[in-house]
């Protein structure tokens, strides 16, 4: 009861204290905010993160516009008609990611493989790579659905074996065996234009309209869906941004915690303030042991810390965070209040006055925070870096709570994280009651 | 015959090479308000320290007994033994951000108080302190007077037997000071035991039933005021003005030119009768008795404010 009646106590006088409690509660959802921001490129970061695309169409043919509506019907791209020079200087001043300028003569080419490929051109915005590249993917995919259309057009197939078929009859130069193979092969392609039209009759006729094969009485080919995708090691970079759903997965958990330094600190000089404002000296004169005193403060903490994580939990959510697993977000969540509890019990006496211990405090938090990824996630720290992070706890708590929202933790995973929090919060209560039980 | 509450057995206690309190030995009586009078730096704060159990003597003892027999006695660092005393710290000790109710209510919580009993006890301690309309405003806000009331009303909440008030008229203006007074008089009349600490000897002499003097750690007398004074401050000092030279009696003091003169003597009163019926005309005549101010000096050779 007198613990709860303490806990209640520093609540009350840390939530009281304005900068206190934005530190707490604004200075994580701002943390959060703006890590989720700065990944905005990340997987599933919705459709805001459309890639701009401008089209300068100077063929304006059946074929080109059909080039144009395919790619406007791809989901991460957005097409946008324009002019060459505002389409280059929208480029140039970043507000679209490239340029792609189809020449004239486009559709009498285009997707036909027996002709000389037309051109387009494209202009990049040097600064997104990436995304350029992912641009041209495609382009080649929009002309490769055009080449299926034209292939599966009859009358140009048709016309095709026809004239060159003619073309062979005219050429007197060509060897009597590669005429015979030609033309072979010409009477193969009007064999398979002719048995095109049946089957376009067939599908007519059936209901199963849009199918390439298994329809009535014809099976050209039995298409069957493949993930043709490279596999990518779960352990790399891009591994691990697989999993991710949001962007906001990565910035919520290194938020939380942030948020949980807050706590830290606000609370690790709640003891010195105690010595400053006089009221240690009422609160060792009461009926009240040493350990209830610092319970009491570790009580509080905790009650903050779990309040900062479901508050980023939840705004989280509301921006599209989905964790996996609360049951293991209670878990990993418990586990860093605990080891974060014992953490602030030690750093509130490494000093006797608030000054000295609030410096200490964020002196100790500012380099638990750059070597375990609060500042840059640990995945894009050099090898020997993410070595180094095993040995700050925050590398810990954002790997088991990351392990809760998107890393599909097993409880078995989680036991390793989750033990070493708790191992280190437990060490951490034993030395700030020791130390503070020396303390006279 | 009041029985001892508090007994304090050669107390002792040091800092690295400073000794704070050298061989102290006192009782206080139950019910009855006990001074500690001494300047700055005299050890007063250390003694109460060591009273509470805050600290630890580095040799000697401090019990406290419960029943008036004698039979039950601890030491103060028992919770038992600790829920029978109060302590108002020299240093405000409130937490400013919580409002005077809040702060009852948490050091009443503190010591087991609840529901009813806690509301009723908050409710008296606001009353006592005079704060009953700002008691929803938080500390922070408040007067020094008002800051030192509430300090003491903290220290009441729990009612407890004992109440330790350590300078609690520092930095307070002359009203909240009679209002300070008026509380610890009220104490008194509750037949609280007060253990009153000050370097002012006005409020010693004036609220305390005995007084212990102490320098440098160490005990130099104790007694009530009344005895000290006899003991140790010397004779009353009769100076003034004369009217005339006097020539033919023997004038007990030294008159300068300007026919002022100064004496002291054991009956002041007596002796200016005497001279005036000799025909010694005054024309300004002060009597001073002596006080703890007085004492002080006797002991010690030097003024409490020194």
């Amino acid at each position: 009861m007198r613990i709860f009646s303490m806990a209640m106590k520093d609540l009350k006088v840390l939530f009281r204290d304005k900068m206190g409690a934005f530190f707490i509660i604004g200075f994580p959802i701002l943390m959060g905010l703006f890590f989720g921001l700065v990944m905005g490129g990340e997987p599933g970061s919705g459709g805001s993160a459309k890639m701009k695309v401008a089209v300068v169409d100077n063929d304006q043919s059946e074929f080109s516009k059909q080039f144009v509506e395919s790619l406007q019907a791809n989901e991460s791209v957005t097409i946008e008609t324009d002019d060459l020079d505002s389409a280059k200087n929208s480029v140039r001043t970043g507000s679209r990611v490239a340029v792609l300028v189809i020449e004239p003569g486009f559709g009498k080419t285009a997707g036909l493989f027996w002709e000389t490929p037309p051109t387009i051109k494209i202009g990049v915005d040097q600064s997104r790579t990436a995304e350029s590249a992912m641009l041209q993917g495609y382009v080649m995919e929009s002309i490769g659905q055009l080449a299926s259309v034209r292939l599966q057009d009859v009358t140009e197939l048709t016309g095709f074996v026809n004239d060159a078929q003619k073309d062979l009859a005219e050429d007197t130069e060509i060897s009597m065996a590669n005429r015979m193979v030609v033309s072979a092969f010409l009477t193969s392609m009007e064999s398979m234009a002719t048995n095109f039209g049946k089957l376009q009759t067939n599908e007519e006729l059936s209901s199963g309209a849009g199918q390439l094969g298994g329809g009535g009485g014809f099976d050209f080919v039995n298409l069957e869906p493949m993930n043709v995708n490279r596999e990518v090691d779960p352990n790399s970079v891009g591994g691990q941004l697989k999993k991710l759903k949001s962007r906001w997965d990565i910035s919520f958990p290194q938020a939380i915690m942030w948020g949980v330094l807050s706590c830290v600190a606000g609370f690790s000089i709640s003891i010195a303030r105690e010595r400053s404002m006089g009221t240690m000296t009422r609160l060792q004169v009461a009926p009240v042991s040493k350990l209830e005193i610092l319970l009491g403060k570790a009580l509080a903490c905790f009650i903050t810390v779990i309040f900062v994580a479901i508050m980023m939990t939840g705004l989280g959510m509301l921006l599209g965070m989905k964790p996996d697993s609360i049951p293991m977000l209670v878990i990993a969540t418990t586990s860093v209040a605990i080891c974060f509890v014992g953490i602030m019990m030690v750093m509130s006496l490494l000093g006797k006055t608030e000054q000295s211990v609030s410096g200490a405090g964020w002196a100790v938090n500012m380099v638990m925070a750059m070597l375990g990824g609060c500042m840059i996630p640990v995945m894009f720290m050099p090898g020997f870096m993410q070595q180094l992070s095993y040995i700050s706890p925050i590398r810990w708590a954002i790997l088991s709570l990351e392990g809760a929202i998107w890393r599909e933790f097993s409880i078995g995973e989680m036991f390793l994280p989750c033990s070493i929090l708790l191992l280190v919060g437990v060490v951490g209560l034993a030395i700030g009651t020791t130390m503070l039980s020396r303390d006279e | 015959m009041k029985s001892g509450i508090v007994s304090a057995e050669k107390l002792f206690k040091s800092y690295g090479d400073q000794v704070a309190v050298d061989g102290l030995s006192f009782g206080i009586n139950r019910g009855e308000t006990f001074g500690l009078l001494g300047p700055n730096g005299a050890g007063k704060t250390t003694t109460i320290s060591m009273l509470v159990g805050l600290l630890k003597p580095d040799s000697g003892e401090v019990t406290i007994r419960r029943d008036q027999n004698g039979n039950d006695v601890g030491s103060p660092l028992l919770p038992e033994f600790r829920r029978m005393v109060g302590i108002a710290p020299q240093q405000l000790s409130l937490y400013d951000d919580l409002t005077a109710k809040e702060n009852l209510n948490f050091f009443g919580q503190l010591y087991g108080l609840s529901g009813q009993q806690l509301d009723k006890r908050v409710d008296w301690a606001l009353e006592f302190a005079k704060l009953t309309d700002r008691k929803n405003d938080r500390v922070g806000t408040y007067s020094g007077g008002m800051k030192r009331r509430i300090n003491i009303a903290v220290a009441l909440v729990h009612e407890p037997e004992i109440i330790l008030l350590d300078e609690p008229t520092v930095g307070v203006d002359p009203q909240s000071r009679n209002h300070i007074f008026d509380c610890i008089e009220q104490l008194q009349s509750k037949g609280i035991t007060v253990l009153y600490t000050t370097h002012y000897m006005e409020e010693a002499q004036r609220l305390c039933d005995r007084v212990a003097i102490m320098d440098h750690g160490k005990l130099l007398a104790l007694d009530t005021v009344m005895g000290l004074v006899e003991k140790h401050g010397g004779r009353s000092v009769v100076s003034g003005e004369l009217g005339q030279r006097p020539e033919q009696i023997s004038f007990p003091g030294s008159v300068d030119d300007d026919l002022k003169f100064r004496f002291e003597s054991n009956t002041p009163l007596d002796e200016v009768a005497s001279l005036s019926s000799q025909g010694v005309q005054f024309q300004t005549l002060s009597v001073t008795k002596p006080d703890l101010e007085s004492v002080f000096l006797t002991l010690t050779g030097r003024s409490l404010r020194d």
